[in-house]
């Protein structure tokens, strides 16, 4: 879609192989990376999800029926499931904006020349590499009971408070999960402003546009495929939530309110030793992300 | 000592068991007696808690010493969930060591339907020596009469208290009379009311499948005497007495007596809860910090001699081990009197074994804390030997949670549907 | 007037970010070195108690050269394979038009979607049982050897150069290997700066793949080393935190150093030259 025939070559193999297949070749390493390392597992998922299945030690020969979409039928029937499915898209819903326009907008702010760039990039990435348990540390230092938030709301405080309320713990976790991963964002868009062309800036300033004019008509544009890739990545890794449900609210609480489908996978499919179910919450989820990604991608596209 | 009858299991279990390396016969851990009878070096794990690993460590160097030929490795794996993920995936790939000495009990069902631990009682003096060392109460261990495991060494849960909170409280720290969960609700309100600390008792209020163990079940074995969750296939919780202890908890959390919320510290050493359930492991930990007393914990009527929860670890067998007679000489080795003798010496955990007051009666001359753990240790239930054991336990606990914790259930409608689904998935 | 305005406004909301952004790493540090750091809004900023306690406990039961080399064995042998072949796929996603390259995109996007938790067994199986890799660096870096969002990322920035600009050196006879390693490479560099870094954190951090495949202490990353160390110290110390906060902060420091030396090279290529040129 990119690339225009080149000339000369016969139409055929370029109908066949497309114009440039030695990018075939070039993709092949990555291919058979994939293919030895996550088809069998990914393909055994599937396998698992149709059959009434658990592992077993090498040797023992247990018979593991298939059973069509039963796994499905009671992941579809089971309340906490759905529940977990509900929680998400709380999650998406106030993640995904979030993290484009405020990765967007200090990416911008770092990128206009000011002083002391190198420490503000130190201070945004530092979140991103400091491991979680320190992170939910600062959190619940934060957030708990008796945490800074809660002191500094006094009578306005919720009560319950936040990581315990049904309707404000899984909000919190997306705040959090903004916060600690925006310096990834921010990196990326920080790198995609290298490329857009100063002279556009140049030109729209000689145009009388004033700041936010030339954000929103050279700099968004500008970035656009990269937005897509943080849309995407962003949808991604919300849908793949665990560890913040597993340490901040401590195994989805409270209540189920704050659980997602992974955590399930991981108590049924792993704590529990029923791979069968944990594989159908999985291929709904994978279903689910792909539907949302190919969405962001298309909208995105379009806008 | 009262335990349950073996259960009647209605699972594959026994069938894994008969086709794998397990063995069910007098011919020991492997089904051609090979492998059951066969000698040579044997890999172990050991929990990374840094006294039971120098008290492995010392073990197998005294084994080693005197079988050159048969020589035992020891790796550590890490405590907690974590190391039931690594041994379910070596099980499945058939690189799990001969021995691992951390097994919780929820976990067994699962690996014994995946058919990765050896039957003990295939092994001549399997049973026996079992039997014999840890009493009738060994036959709670045993699935459908097989041994899986050899019941180890206990934690049994007792309420540990801060004596220093006491005192402010104008509670006696030396005997604070809160046997009864009418006492005990009033002295935890008088903790609470007299600003002595945040909260009377911080059983941690998540999500985890084994929090049970930590608030609700403990009493519930204490209420009924030792009755375990799950007998007989069929859930022994949706009763006058599930019900007393479910309504106890209700009101410790109503009256805000315990944070619904986690605690972001270890909530006995910052002073913010008075109370905590824990085990013997619990007085190495505070013995700077915190000035603890321990007491049994509270039954309605407040009777003596309560029963509580035994927080055991065993030791398993695995049926990809190839020298199992090596590994069966040193599991009766590592748990002989004297092995267990030095793990009491070095961890303070019970070996769960007959009549230890007396075997040992210089260590606890010597270490009078440990006296009344030593005495609670005779009365102990543990968790049931049932099929989906971690399921039943996650089912248990999200009921709970809804209904005892957050309070946004019916107690009667927690205890006859979670009862309900429990049967069920103990079925099988 | 309005110009300095805009950049008051630009330094106070940088500042503001950066303070909340730089916040857990303060007091990660800082508790580091308490001899019993909480989590309670009085110890933000403590003026006793400071220790070297916390590390030296930790120096006594890790050997921390062996798991740092172990680290740095695993990350380099996850970025070797990441930026080379990464480089290379995301070109041809990118740049190049062959057969397949539909189902490629859509490959790319499966692998990011399925969540690890589902694969784990049967990976641990596959490369333990099938390939006899457990307890090997190979096994390891197997499952992290070529990082698909380093792959998306370098597509979408390939993606992100102007047309004209390939279509110049195809014409001019440069072959598709010359374009990308002497062209294309060049201008992206802020983006082989980004997946660096981001892929470097992967392996760093990673705690439970590392752990099941190894359980011969000498071969694990200190991730591993110091999740075991902190799970040992918290079932047995009252008050774990001084150690996890050392731990942590022990490896988030090489992370720390990395990315100061590395975040100059952020500065523009400039593009505009480069096409017109």
């Amino acid at each position: 879609m990119t690339a225009a025939p080149a000339a000369g070559r016969p139409r055929l193999r370029t109908r066949l192989l497309g114009a440039q297949p030695i990018g075939a070749l070039f993709a092949l390493p990555y291919l058979v990376f994939v293919a030895v390392i996550f088809a069998y597992p990914l393909g055994f998922a599937v396998y698992i999800a149709f059959h009434d299945y658990f592992f077993t030690a090498p040797g023992v020969d247990v018979p593991k029926p298939f059973v069509g979409l039963d796994n499905f039928a009671s992941v579809l029937t089971d309340p906490q499931v759905l529940q977990s499915f509900r929680n998400t898209a709380v999650f998406l819903v106030i993640n995904v904006p979030l993290t484009v326009v405020l990765a967007l907008v200090l990416a911008t702010a770092l990128d206009s020349g000011i002083r002391w760039v190198a420490a503000y990039r130190v201070a945004f990435y530092v979140p991103y590499l400091t491991a979680s348990v320190s992170l939910v540390g600062v959190w619940m230092l934060l957030f708990s009971s008796g945490g800074l938030v809660n002191s500094v709301l006094g009578p306005l405080a919720p009560n319950p408070s936040w990581l315990i309320n049904s309707a404000l713990a899984m909000p919190t976790i997306a705040l959090y999960v903004t916060w600690k991963q925006l310096g990834f964002y921010i990196l990326l868009y920080l790198a995609a402003l290298q490329n857009v062309p100063r002279e556009r800036h140049e030109s729209a300033m000689t145009d009388g546009a004033n700041a936010w004019q030339r954000f929103a008509h050279v700099t968004v544009p500008g970035v656009r495929p990269v937005t897509t890739l943080v849309l995407i990545l962003a949808i991604i890794t919300g849908a793949n939530l665990f560890t913040e449900p597993y340490l901040l609210t401590n195994g989805g609480g409270p209540d189920g309110a704050s659980s997602t489908p992974v955590l399930l996978i991981y108590q049924q499919g792993i704590q529990q030793q029923n791979p069968d179910t944990a594989a159908a919450i999985g291929m709904l989820l994978v279903i689910v992300v792909g539907m949302l990604s190919l969405a962001a991608n298309r909208i995105n596209r379009e806008a | 000592m009262r335990f349950v009858r073996p259960l009647a299991l209605v699972s594959i279990g026994l069938l894994v068991a008969a086709c794998s390396g397990g063995g069910d016969s007098g011919g020991g851990g492997g089904d051609d007696g090979g492998e059951a009878a066969a000698t040579g070096p044997i890999e172990i794990w050991l929990s990374n808690n840094e006294q039971e690993l120098a008290w492995g460590e010392s073990v197998v160097e005294a084994w080693n010493a005197e079988n050159p030929d048969q020589e035992v490795t020891a790796q550590e794996i890490p405590a907690g969930s974590s190391s039931e993920e690594a041994i379910t995936a070596a099980i499945t790939a058939g690189t799990a060591p001969c021995l691992v000495f951390n097994i919780a009990t929820a976990a067994v069902s699962g690996w014994v339907r995946q058919g990765g631990l050896v039957d003990l009682s295939g092994f001549e003096d399997g049973a026996s020596y079992i039997e014999e060392r840890g009493g009738e109460g060994a036959q709670a261990y045993a699935i459908d009469g097989s041994y899986y495991q050899l019941p180890w060494k206990s934690n049994p849960v007792m309420i540990m208290y801060n004596k220093t909170i006491f005192e402010e409280a104008g509670l006696d720290p030396e005997d604070p009379q809160m046997a009864s969960y009418e006492d005990f609700l009033a002295g935890a309100q008088q903790i609470v009311d007299s600003g002595a600390s945040e909260s009377a008792i911080w059983p941690a209020p998540t999500n985890e499948f084994y929090q049970p163990w930590f608030d609700y079940y403990p009493l519930y074995l204490a209420e009924t005497g030792g009755t375990v969750l799950v007998e007989d296939g069929e859930a022994t919780f949706d009763s006058e007495e599930g019900r007393t202890v479910a309504e106890f908890w209700a009101t410790v959390y109503e009256d805000g007596l315990a944070p619904k919320e986690a605690s972001t510290d270890d909530a006995m050493s910052a002073g913010t809860t008075a109370m905590q359930l824990a085990g013997p492991w619990a007085i190495p930990s505070y013995a700077e910090t915190v000035d603890v007393g321990f007491m049994p914990v509270p039954t309605s009527t407040g009777t003596d001699d309560v029963y509580t929860f035994a927080d055991s670890k065993n030791v398993s067998m695995f049926t990809t081990c190839e020298n199992q007679g090596t590994a069966w000489e040193f599991l009766q080795f590592a748990t002989s009197t004297d092995s267990d003798g030095q793990l009491l010496e070095l961890t303070g955990q019970m070996p769960l074994r007959t009549d230890l007051a007396d075997t040992y009666a210089d260590y606890f001359e010597a270490n009078p804390d440990y006296v009344s753990f030593a005495e609670q240790a005779e009365r102990v239930g543990d968790v049931p030997s049932i099929p989906n054991s971690v399921e039943v336990w996650q089912t248990f606990r999200d009921g709970y949670s809804a209904a005892v914790i957050f309070g946004t259930t019916p107690i009667e409608d927690f205890l006859s549907e979670t009862s309900a689904q429990v049967d069920e998935l103990a079925q099988g | 007037m309005g110009h300095r305005r805009s950049t008051w406004v630009r330094y106070l909301l940088l500042t503001t970010a950066a303070l909340v952004f730089a916040f857990p790493f303060y007091f990660m540090v800082v508790g580091a070195f308490q001899q019993a750091p909480t989590n309670s809004p009085e110890s933000l900023v403590p003026t006793s108690g400071w220790t070297l306690g916390n590390f030296a406990a930790i120096d006594a039961r890790i050997d921390l050269v062996r798991s740092l080399v172990n680290s740095l064995i695993f990350t380099v042998g996850v970025l070797l394979g990441t930026v080379v072949f990464g480089l290379l796929a995301g070109y041809a996603m990118a740049r190049l038009d062959f057969r397949g390259r539909g189902a490629t995109w859509v490959l790319m996007l499966l692998v990011q979607m399925v969540p690890f938790q589902l694969l784990m067994i049967p990976l641990y199986v596959q490369i333990t049982r099938g390939f006899g890799l457990g307890d090997t660096y190979l096994g390891m870096i197997a499952p992290f050897a070529i990082n698909t969002t380093a792959v998306f990322i370098f597509t979408q920035f390939f993606r992100a150069l102007p047309q004209e600009m390939f279509e110049a050196a195809r014409v001019d006879g440069a072959g598709e290997l010359r374009i990308l390693t002497s062209i294309a490479a060049p201008l992206v560099r802020p983006a082989l700066v980004t997946v660096v870094l981001v892929t470097f954190i992967g392996p760093w951090n990673e705690f439970l793949w590392p752990f099941l495949i190894t359980k011969d202490a000498s071969l694990q990353p200190m991730a591993v080393s110091l999740a075991n160390y902190i799970s040992n110290v918290a079932q047995s110390t009252a008050n774990p935190n001084g150690a996890i906060l050392a731990g942590a902060t022990a490896l988030a420091f090489p992370v720390v150093i990395l990315f100061v030396l590395f975040q100059r090279y952020f500065t523009a290529s400039d593009l505009g030259t480069a096409v017109k040129g």
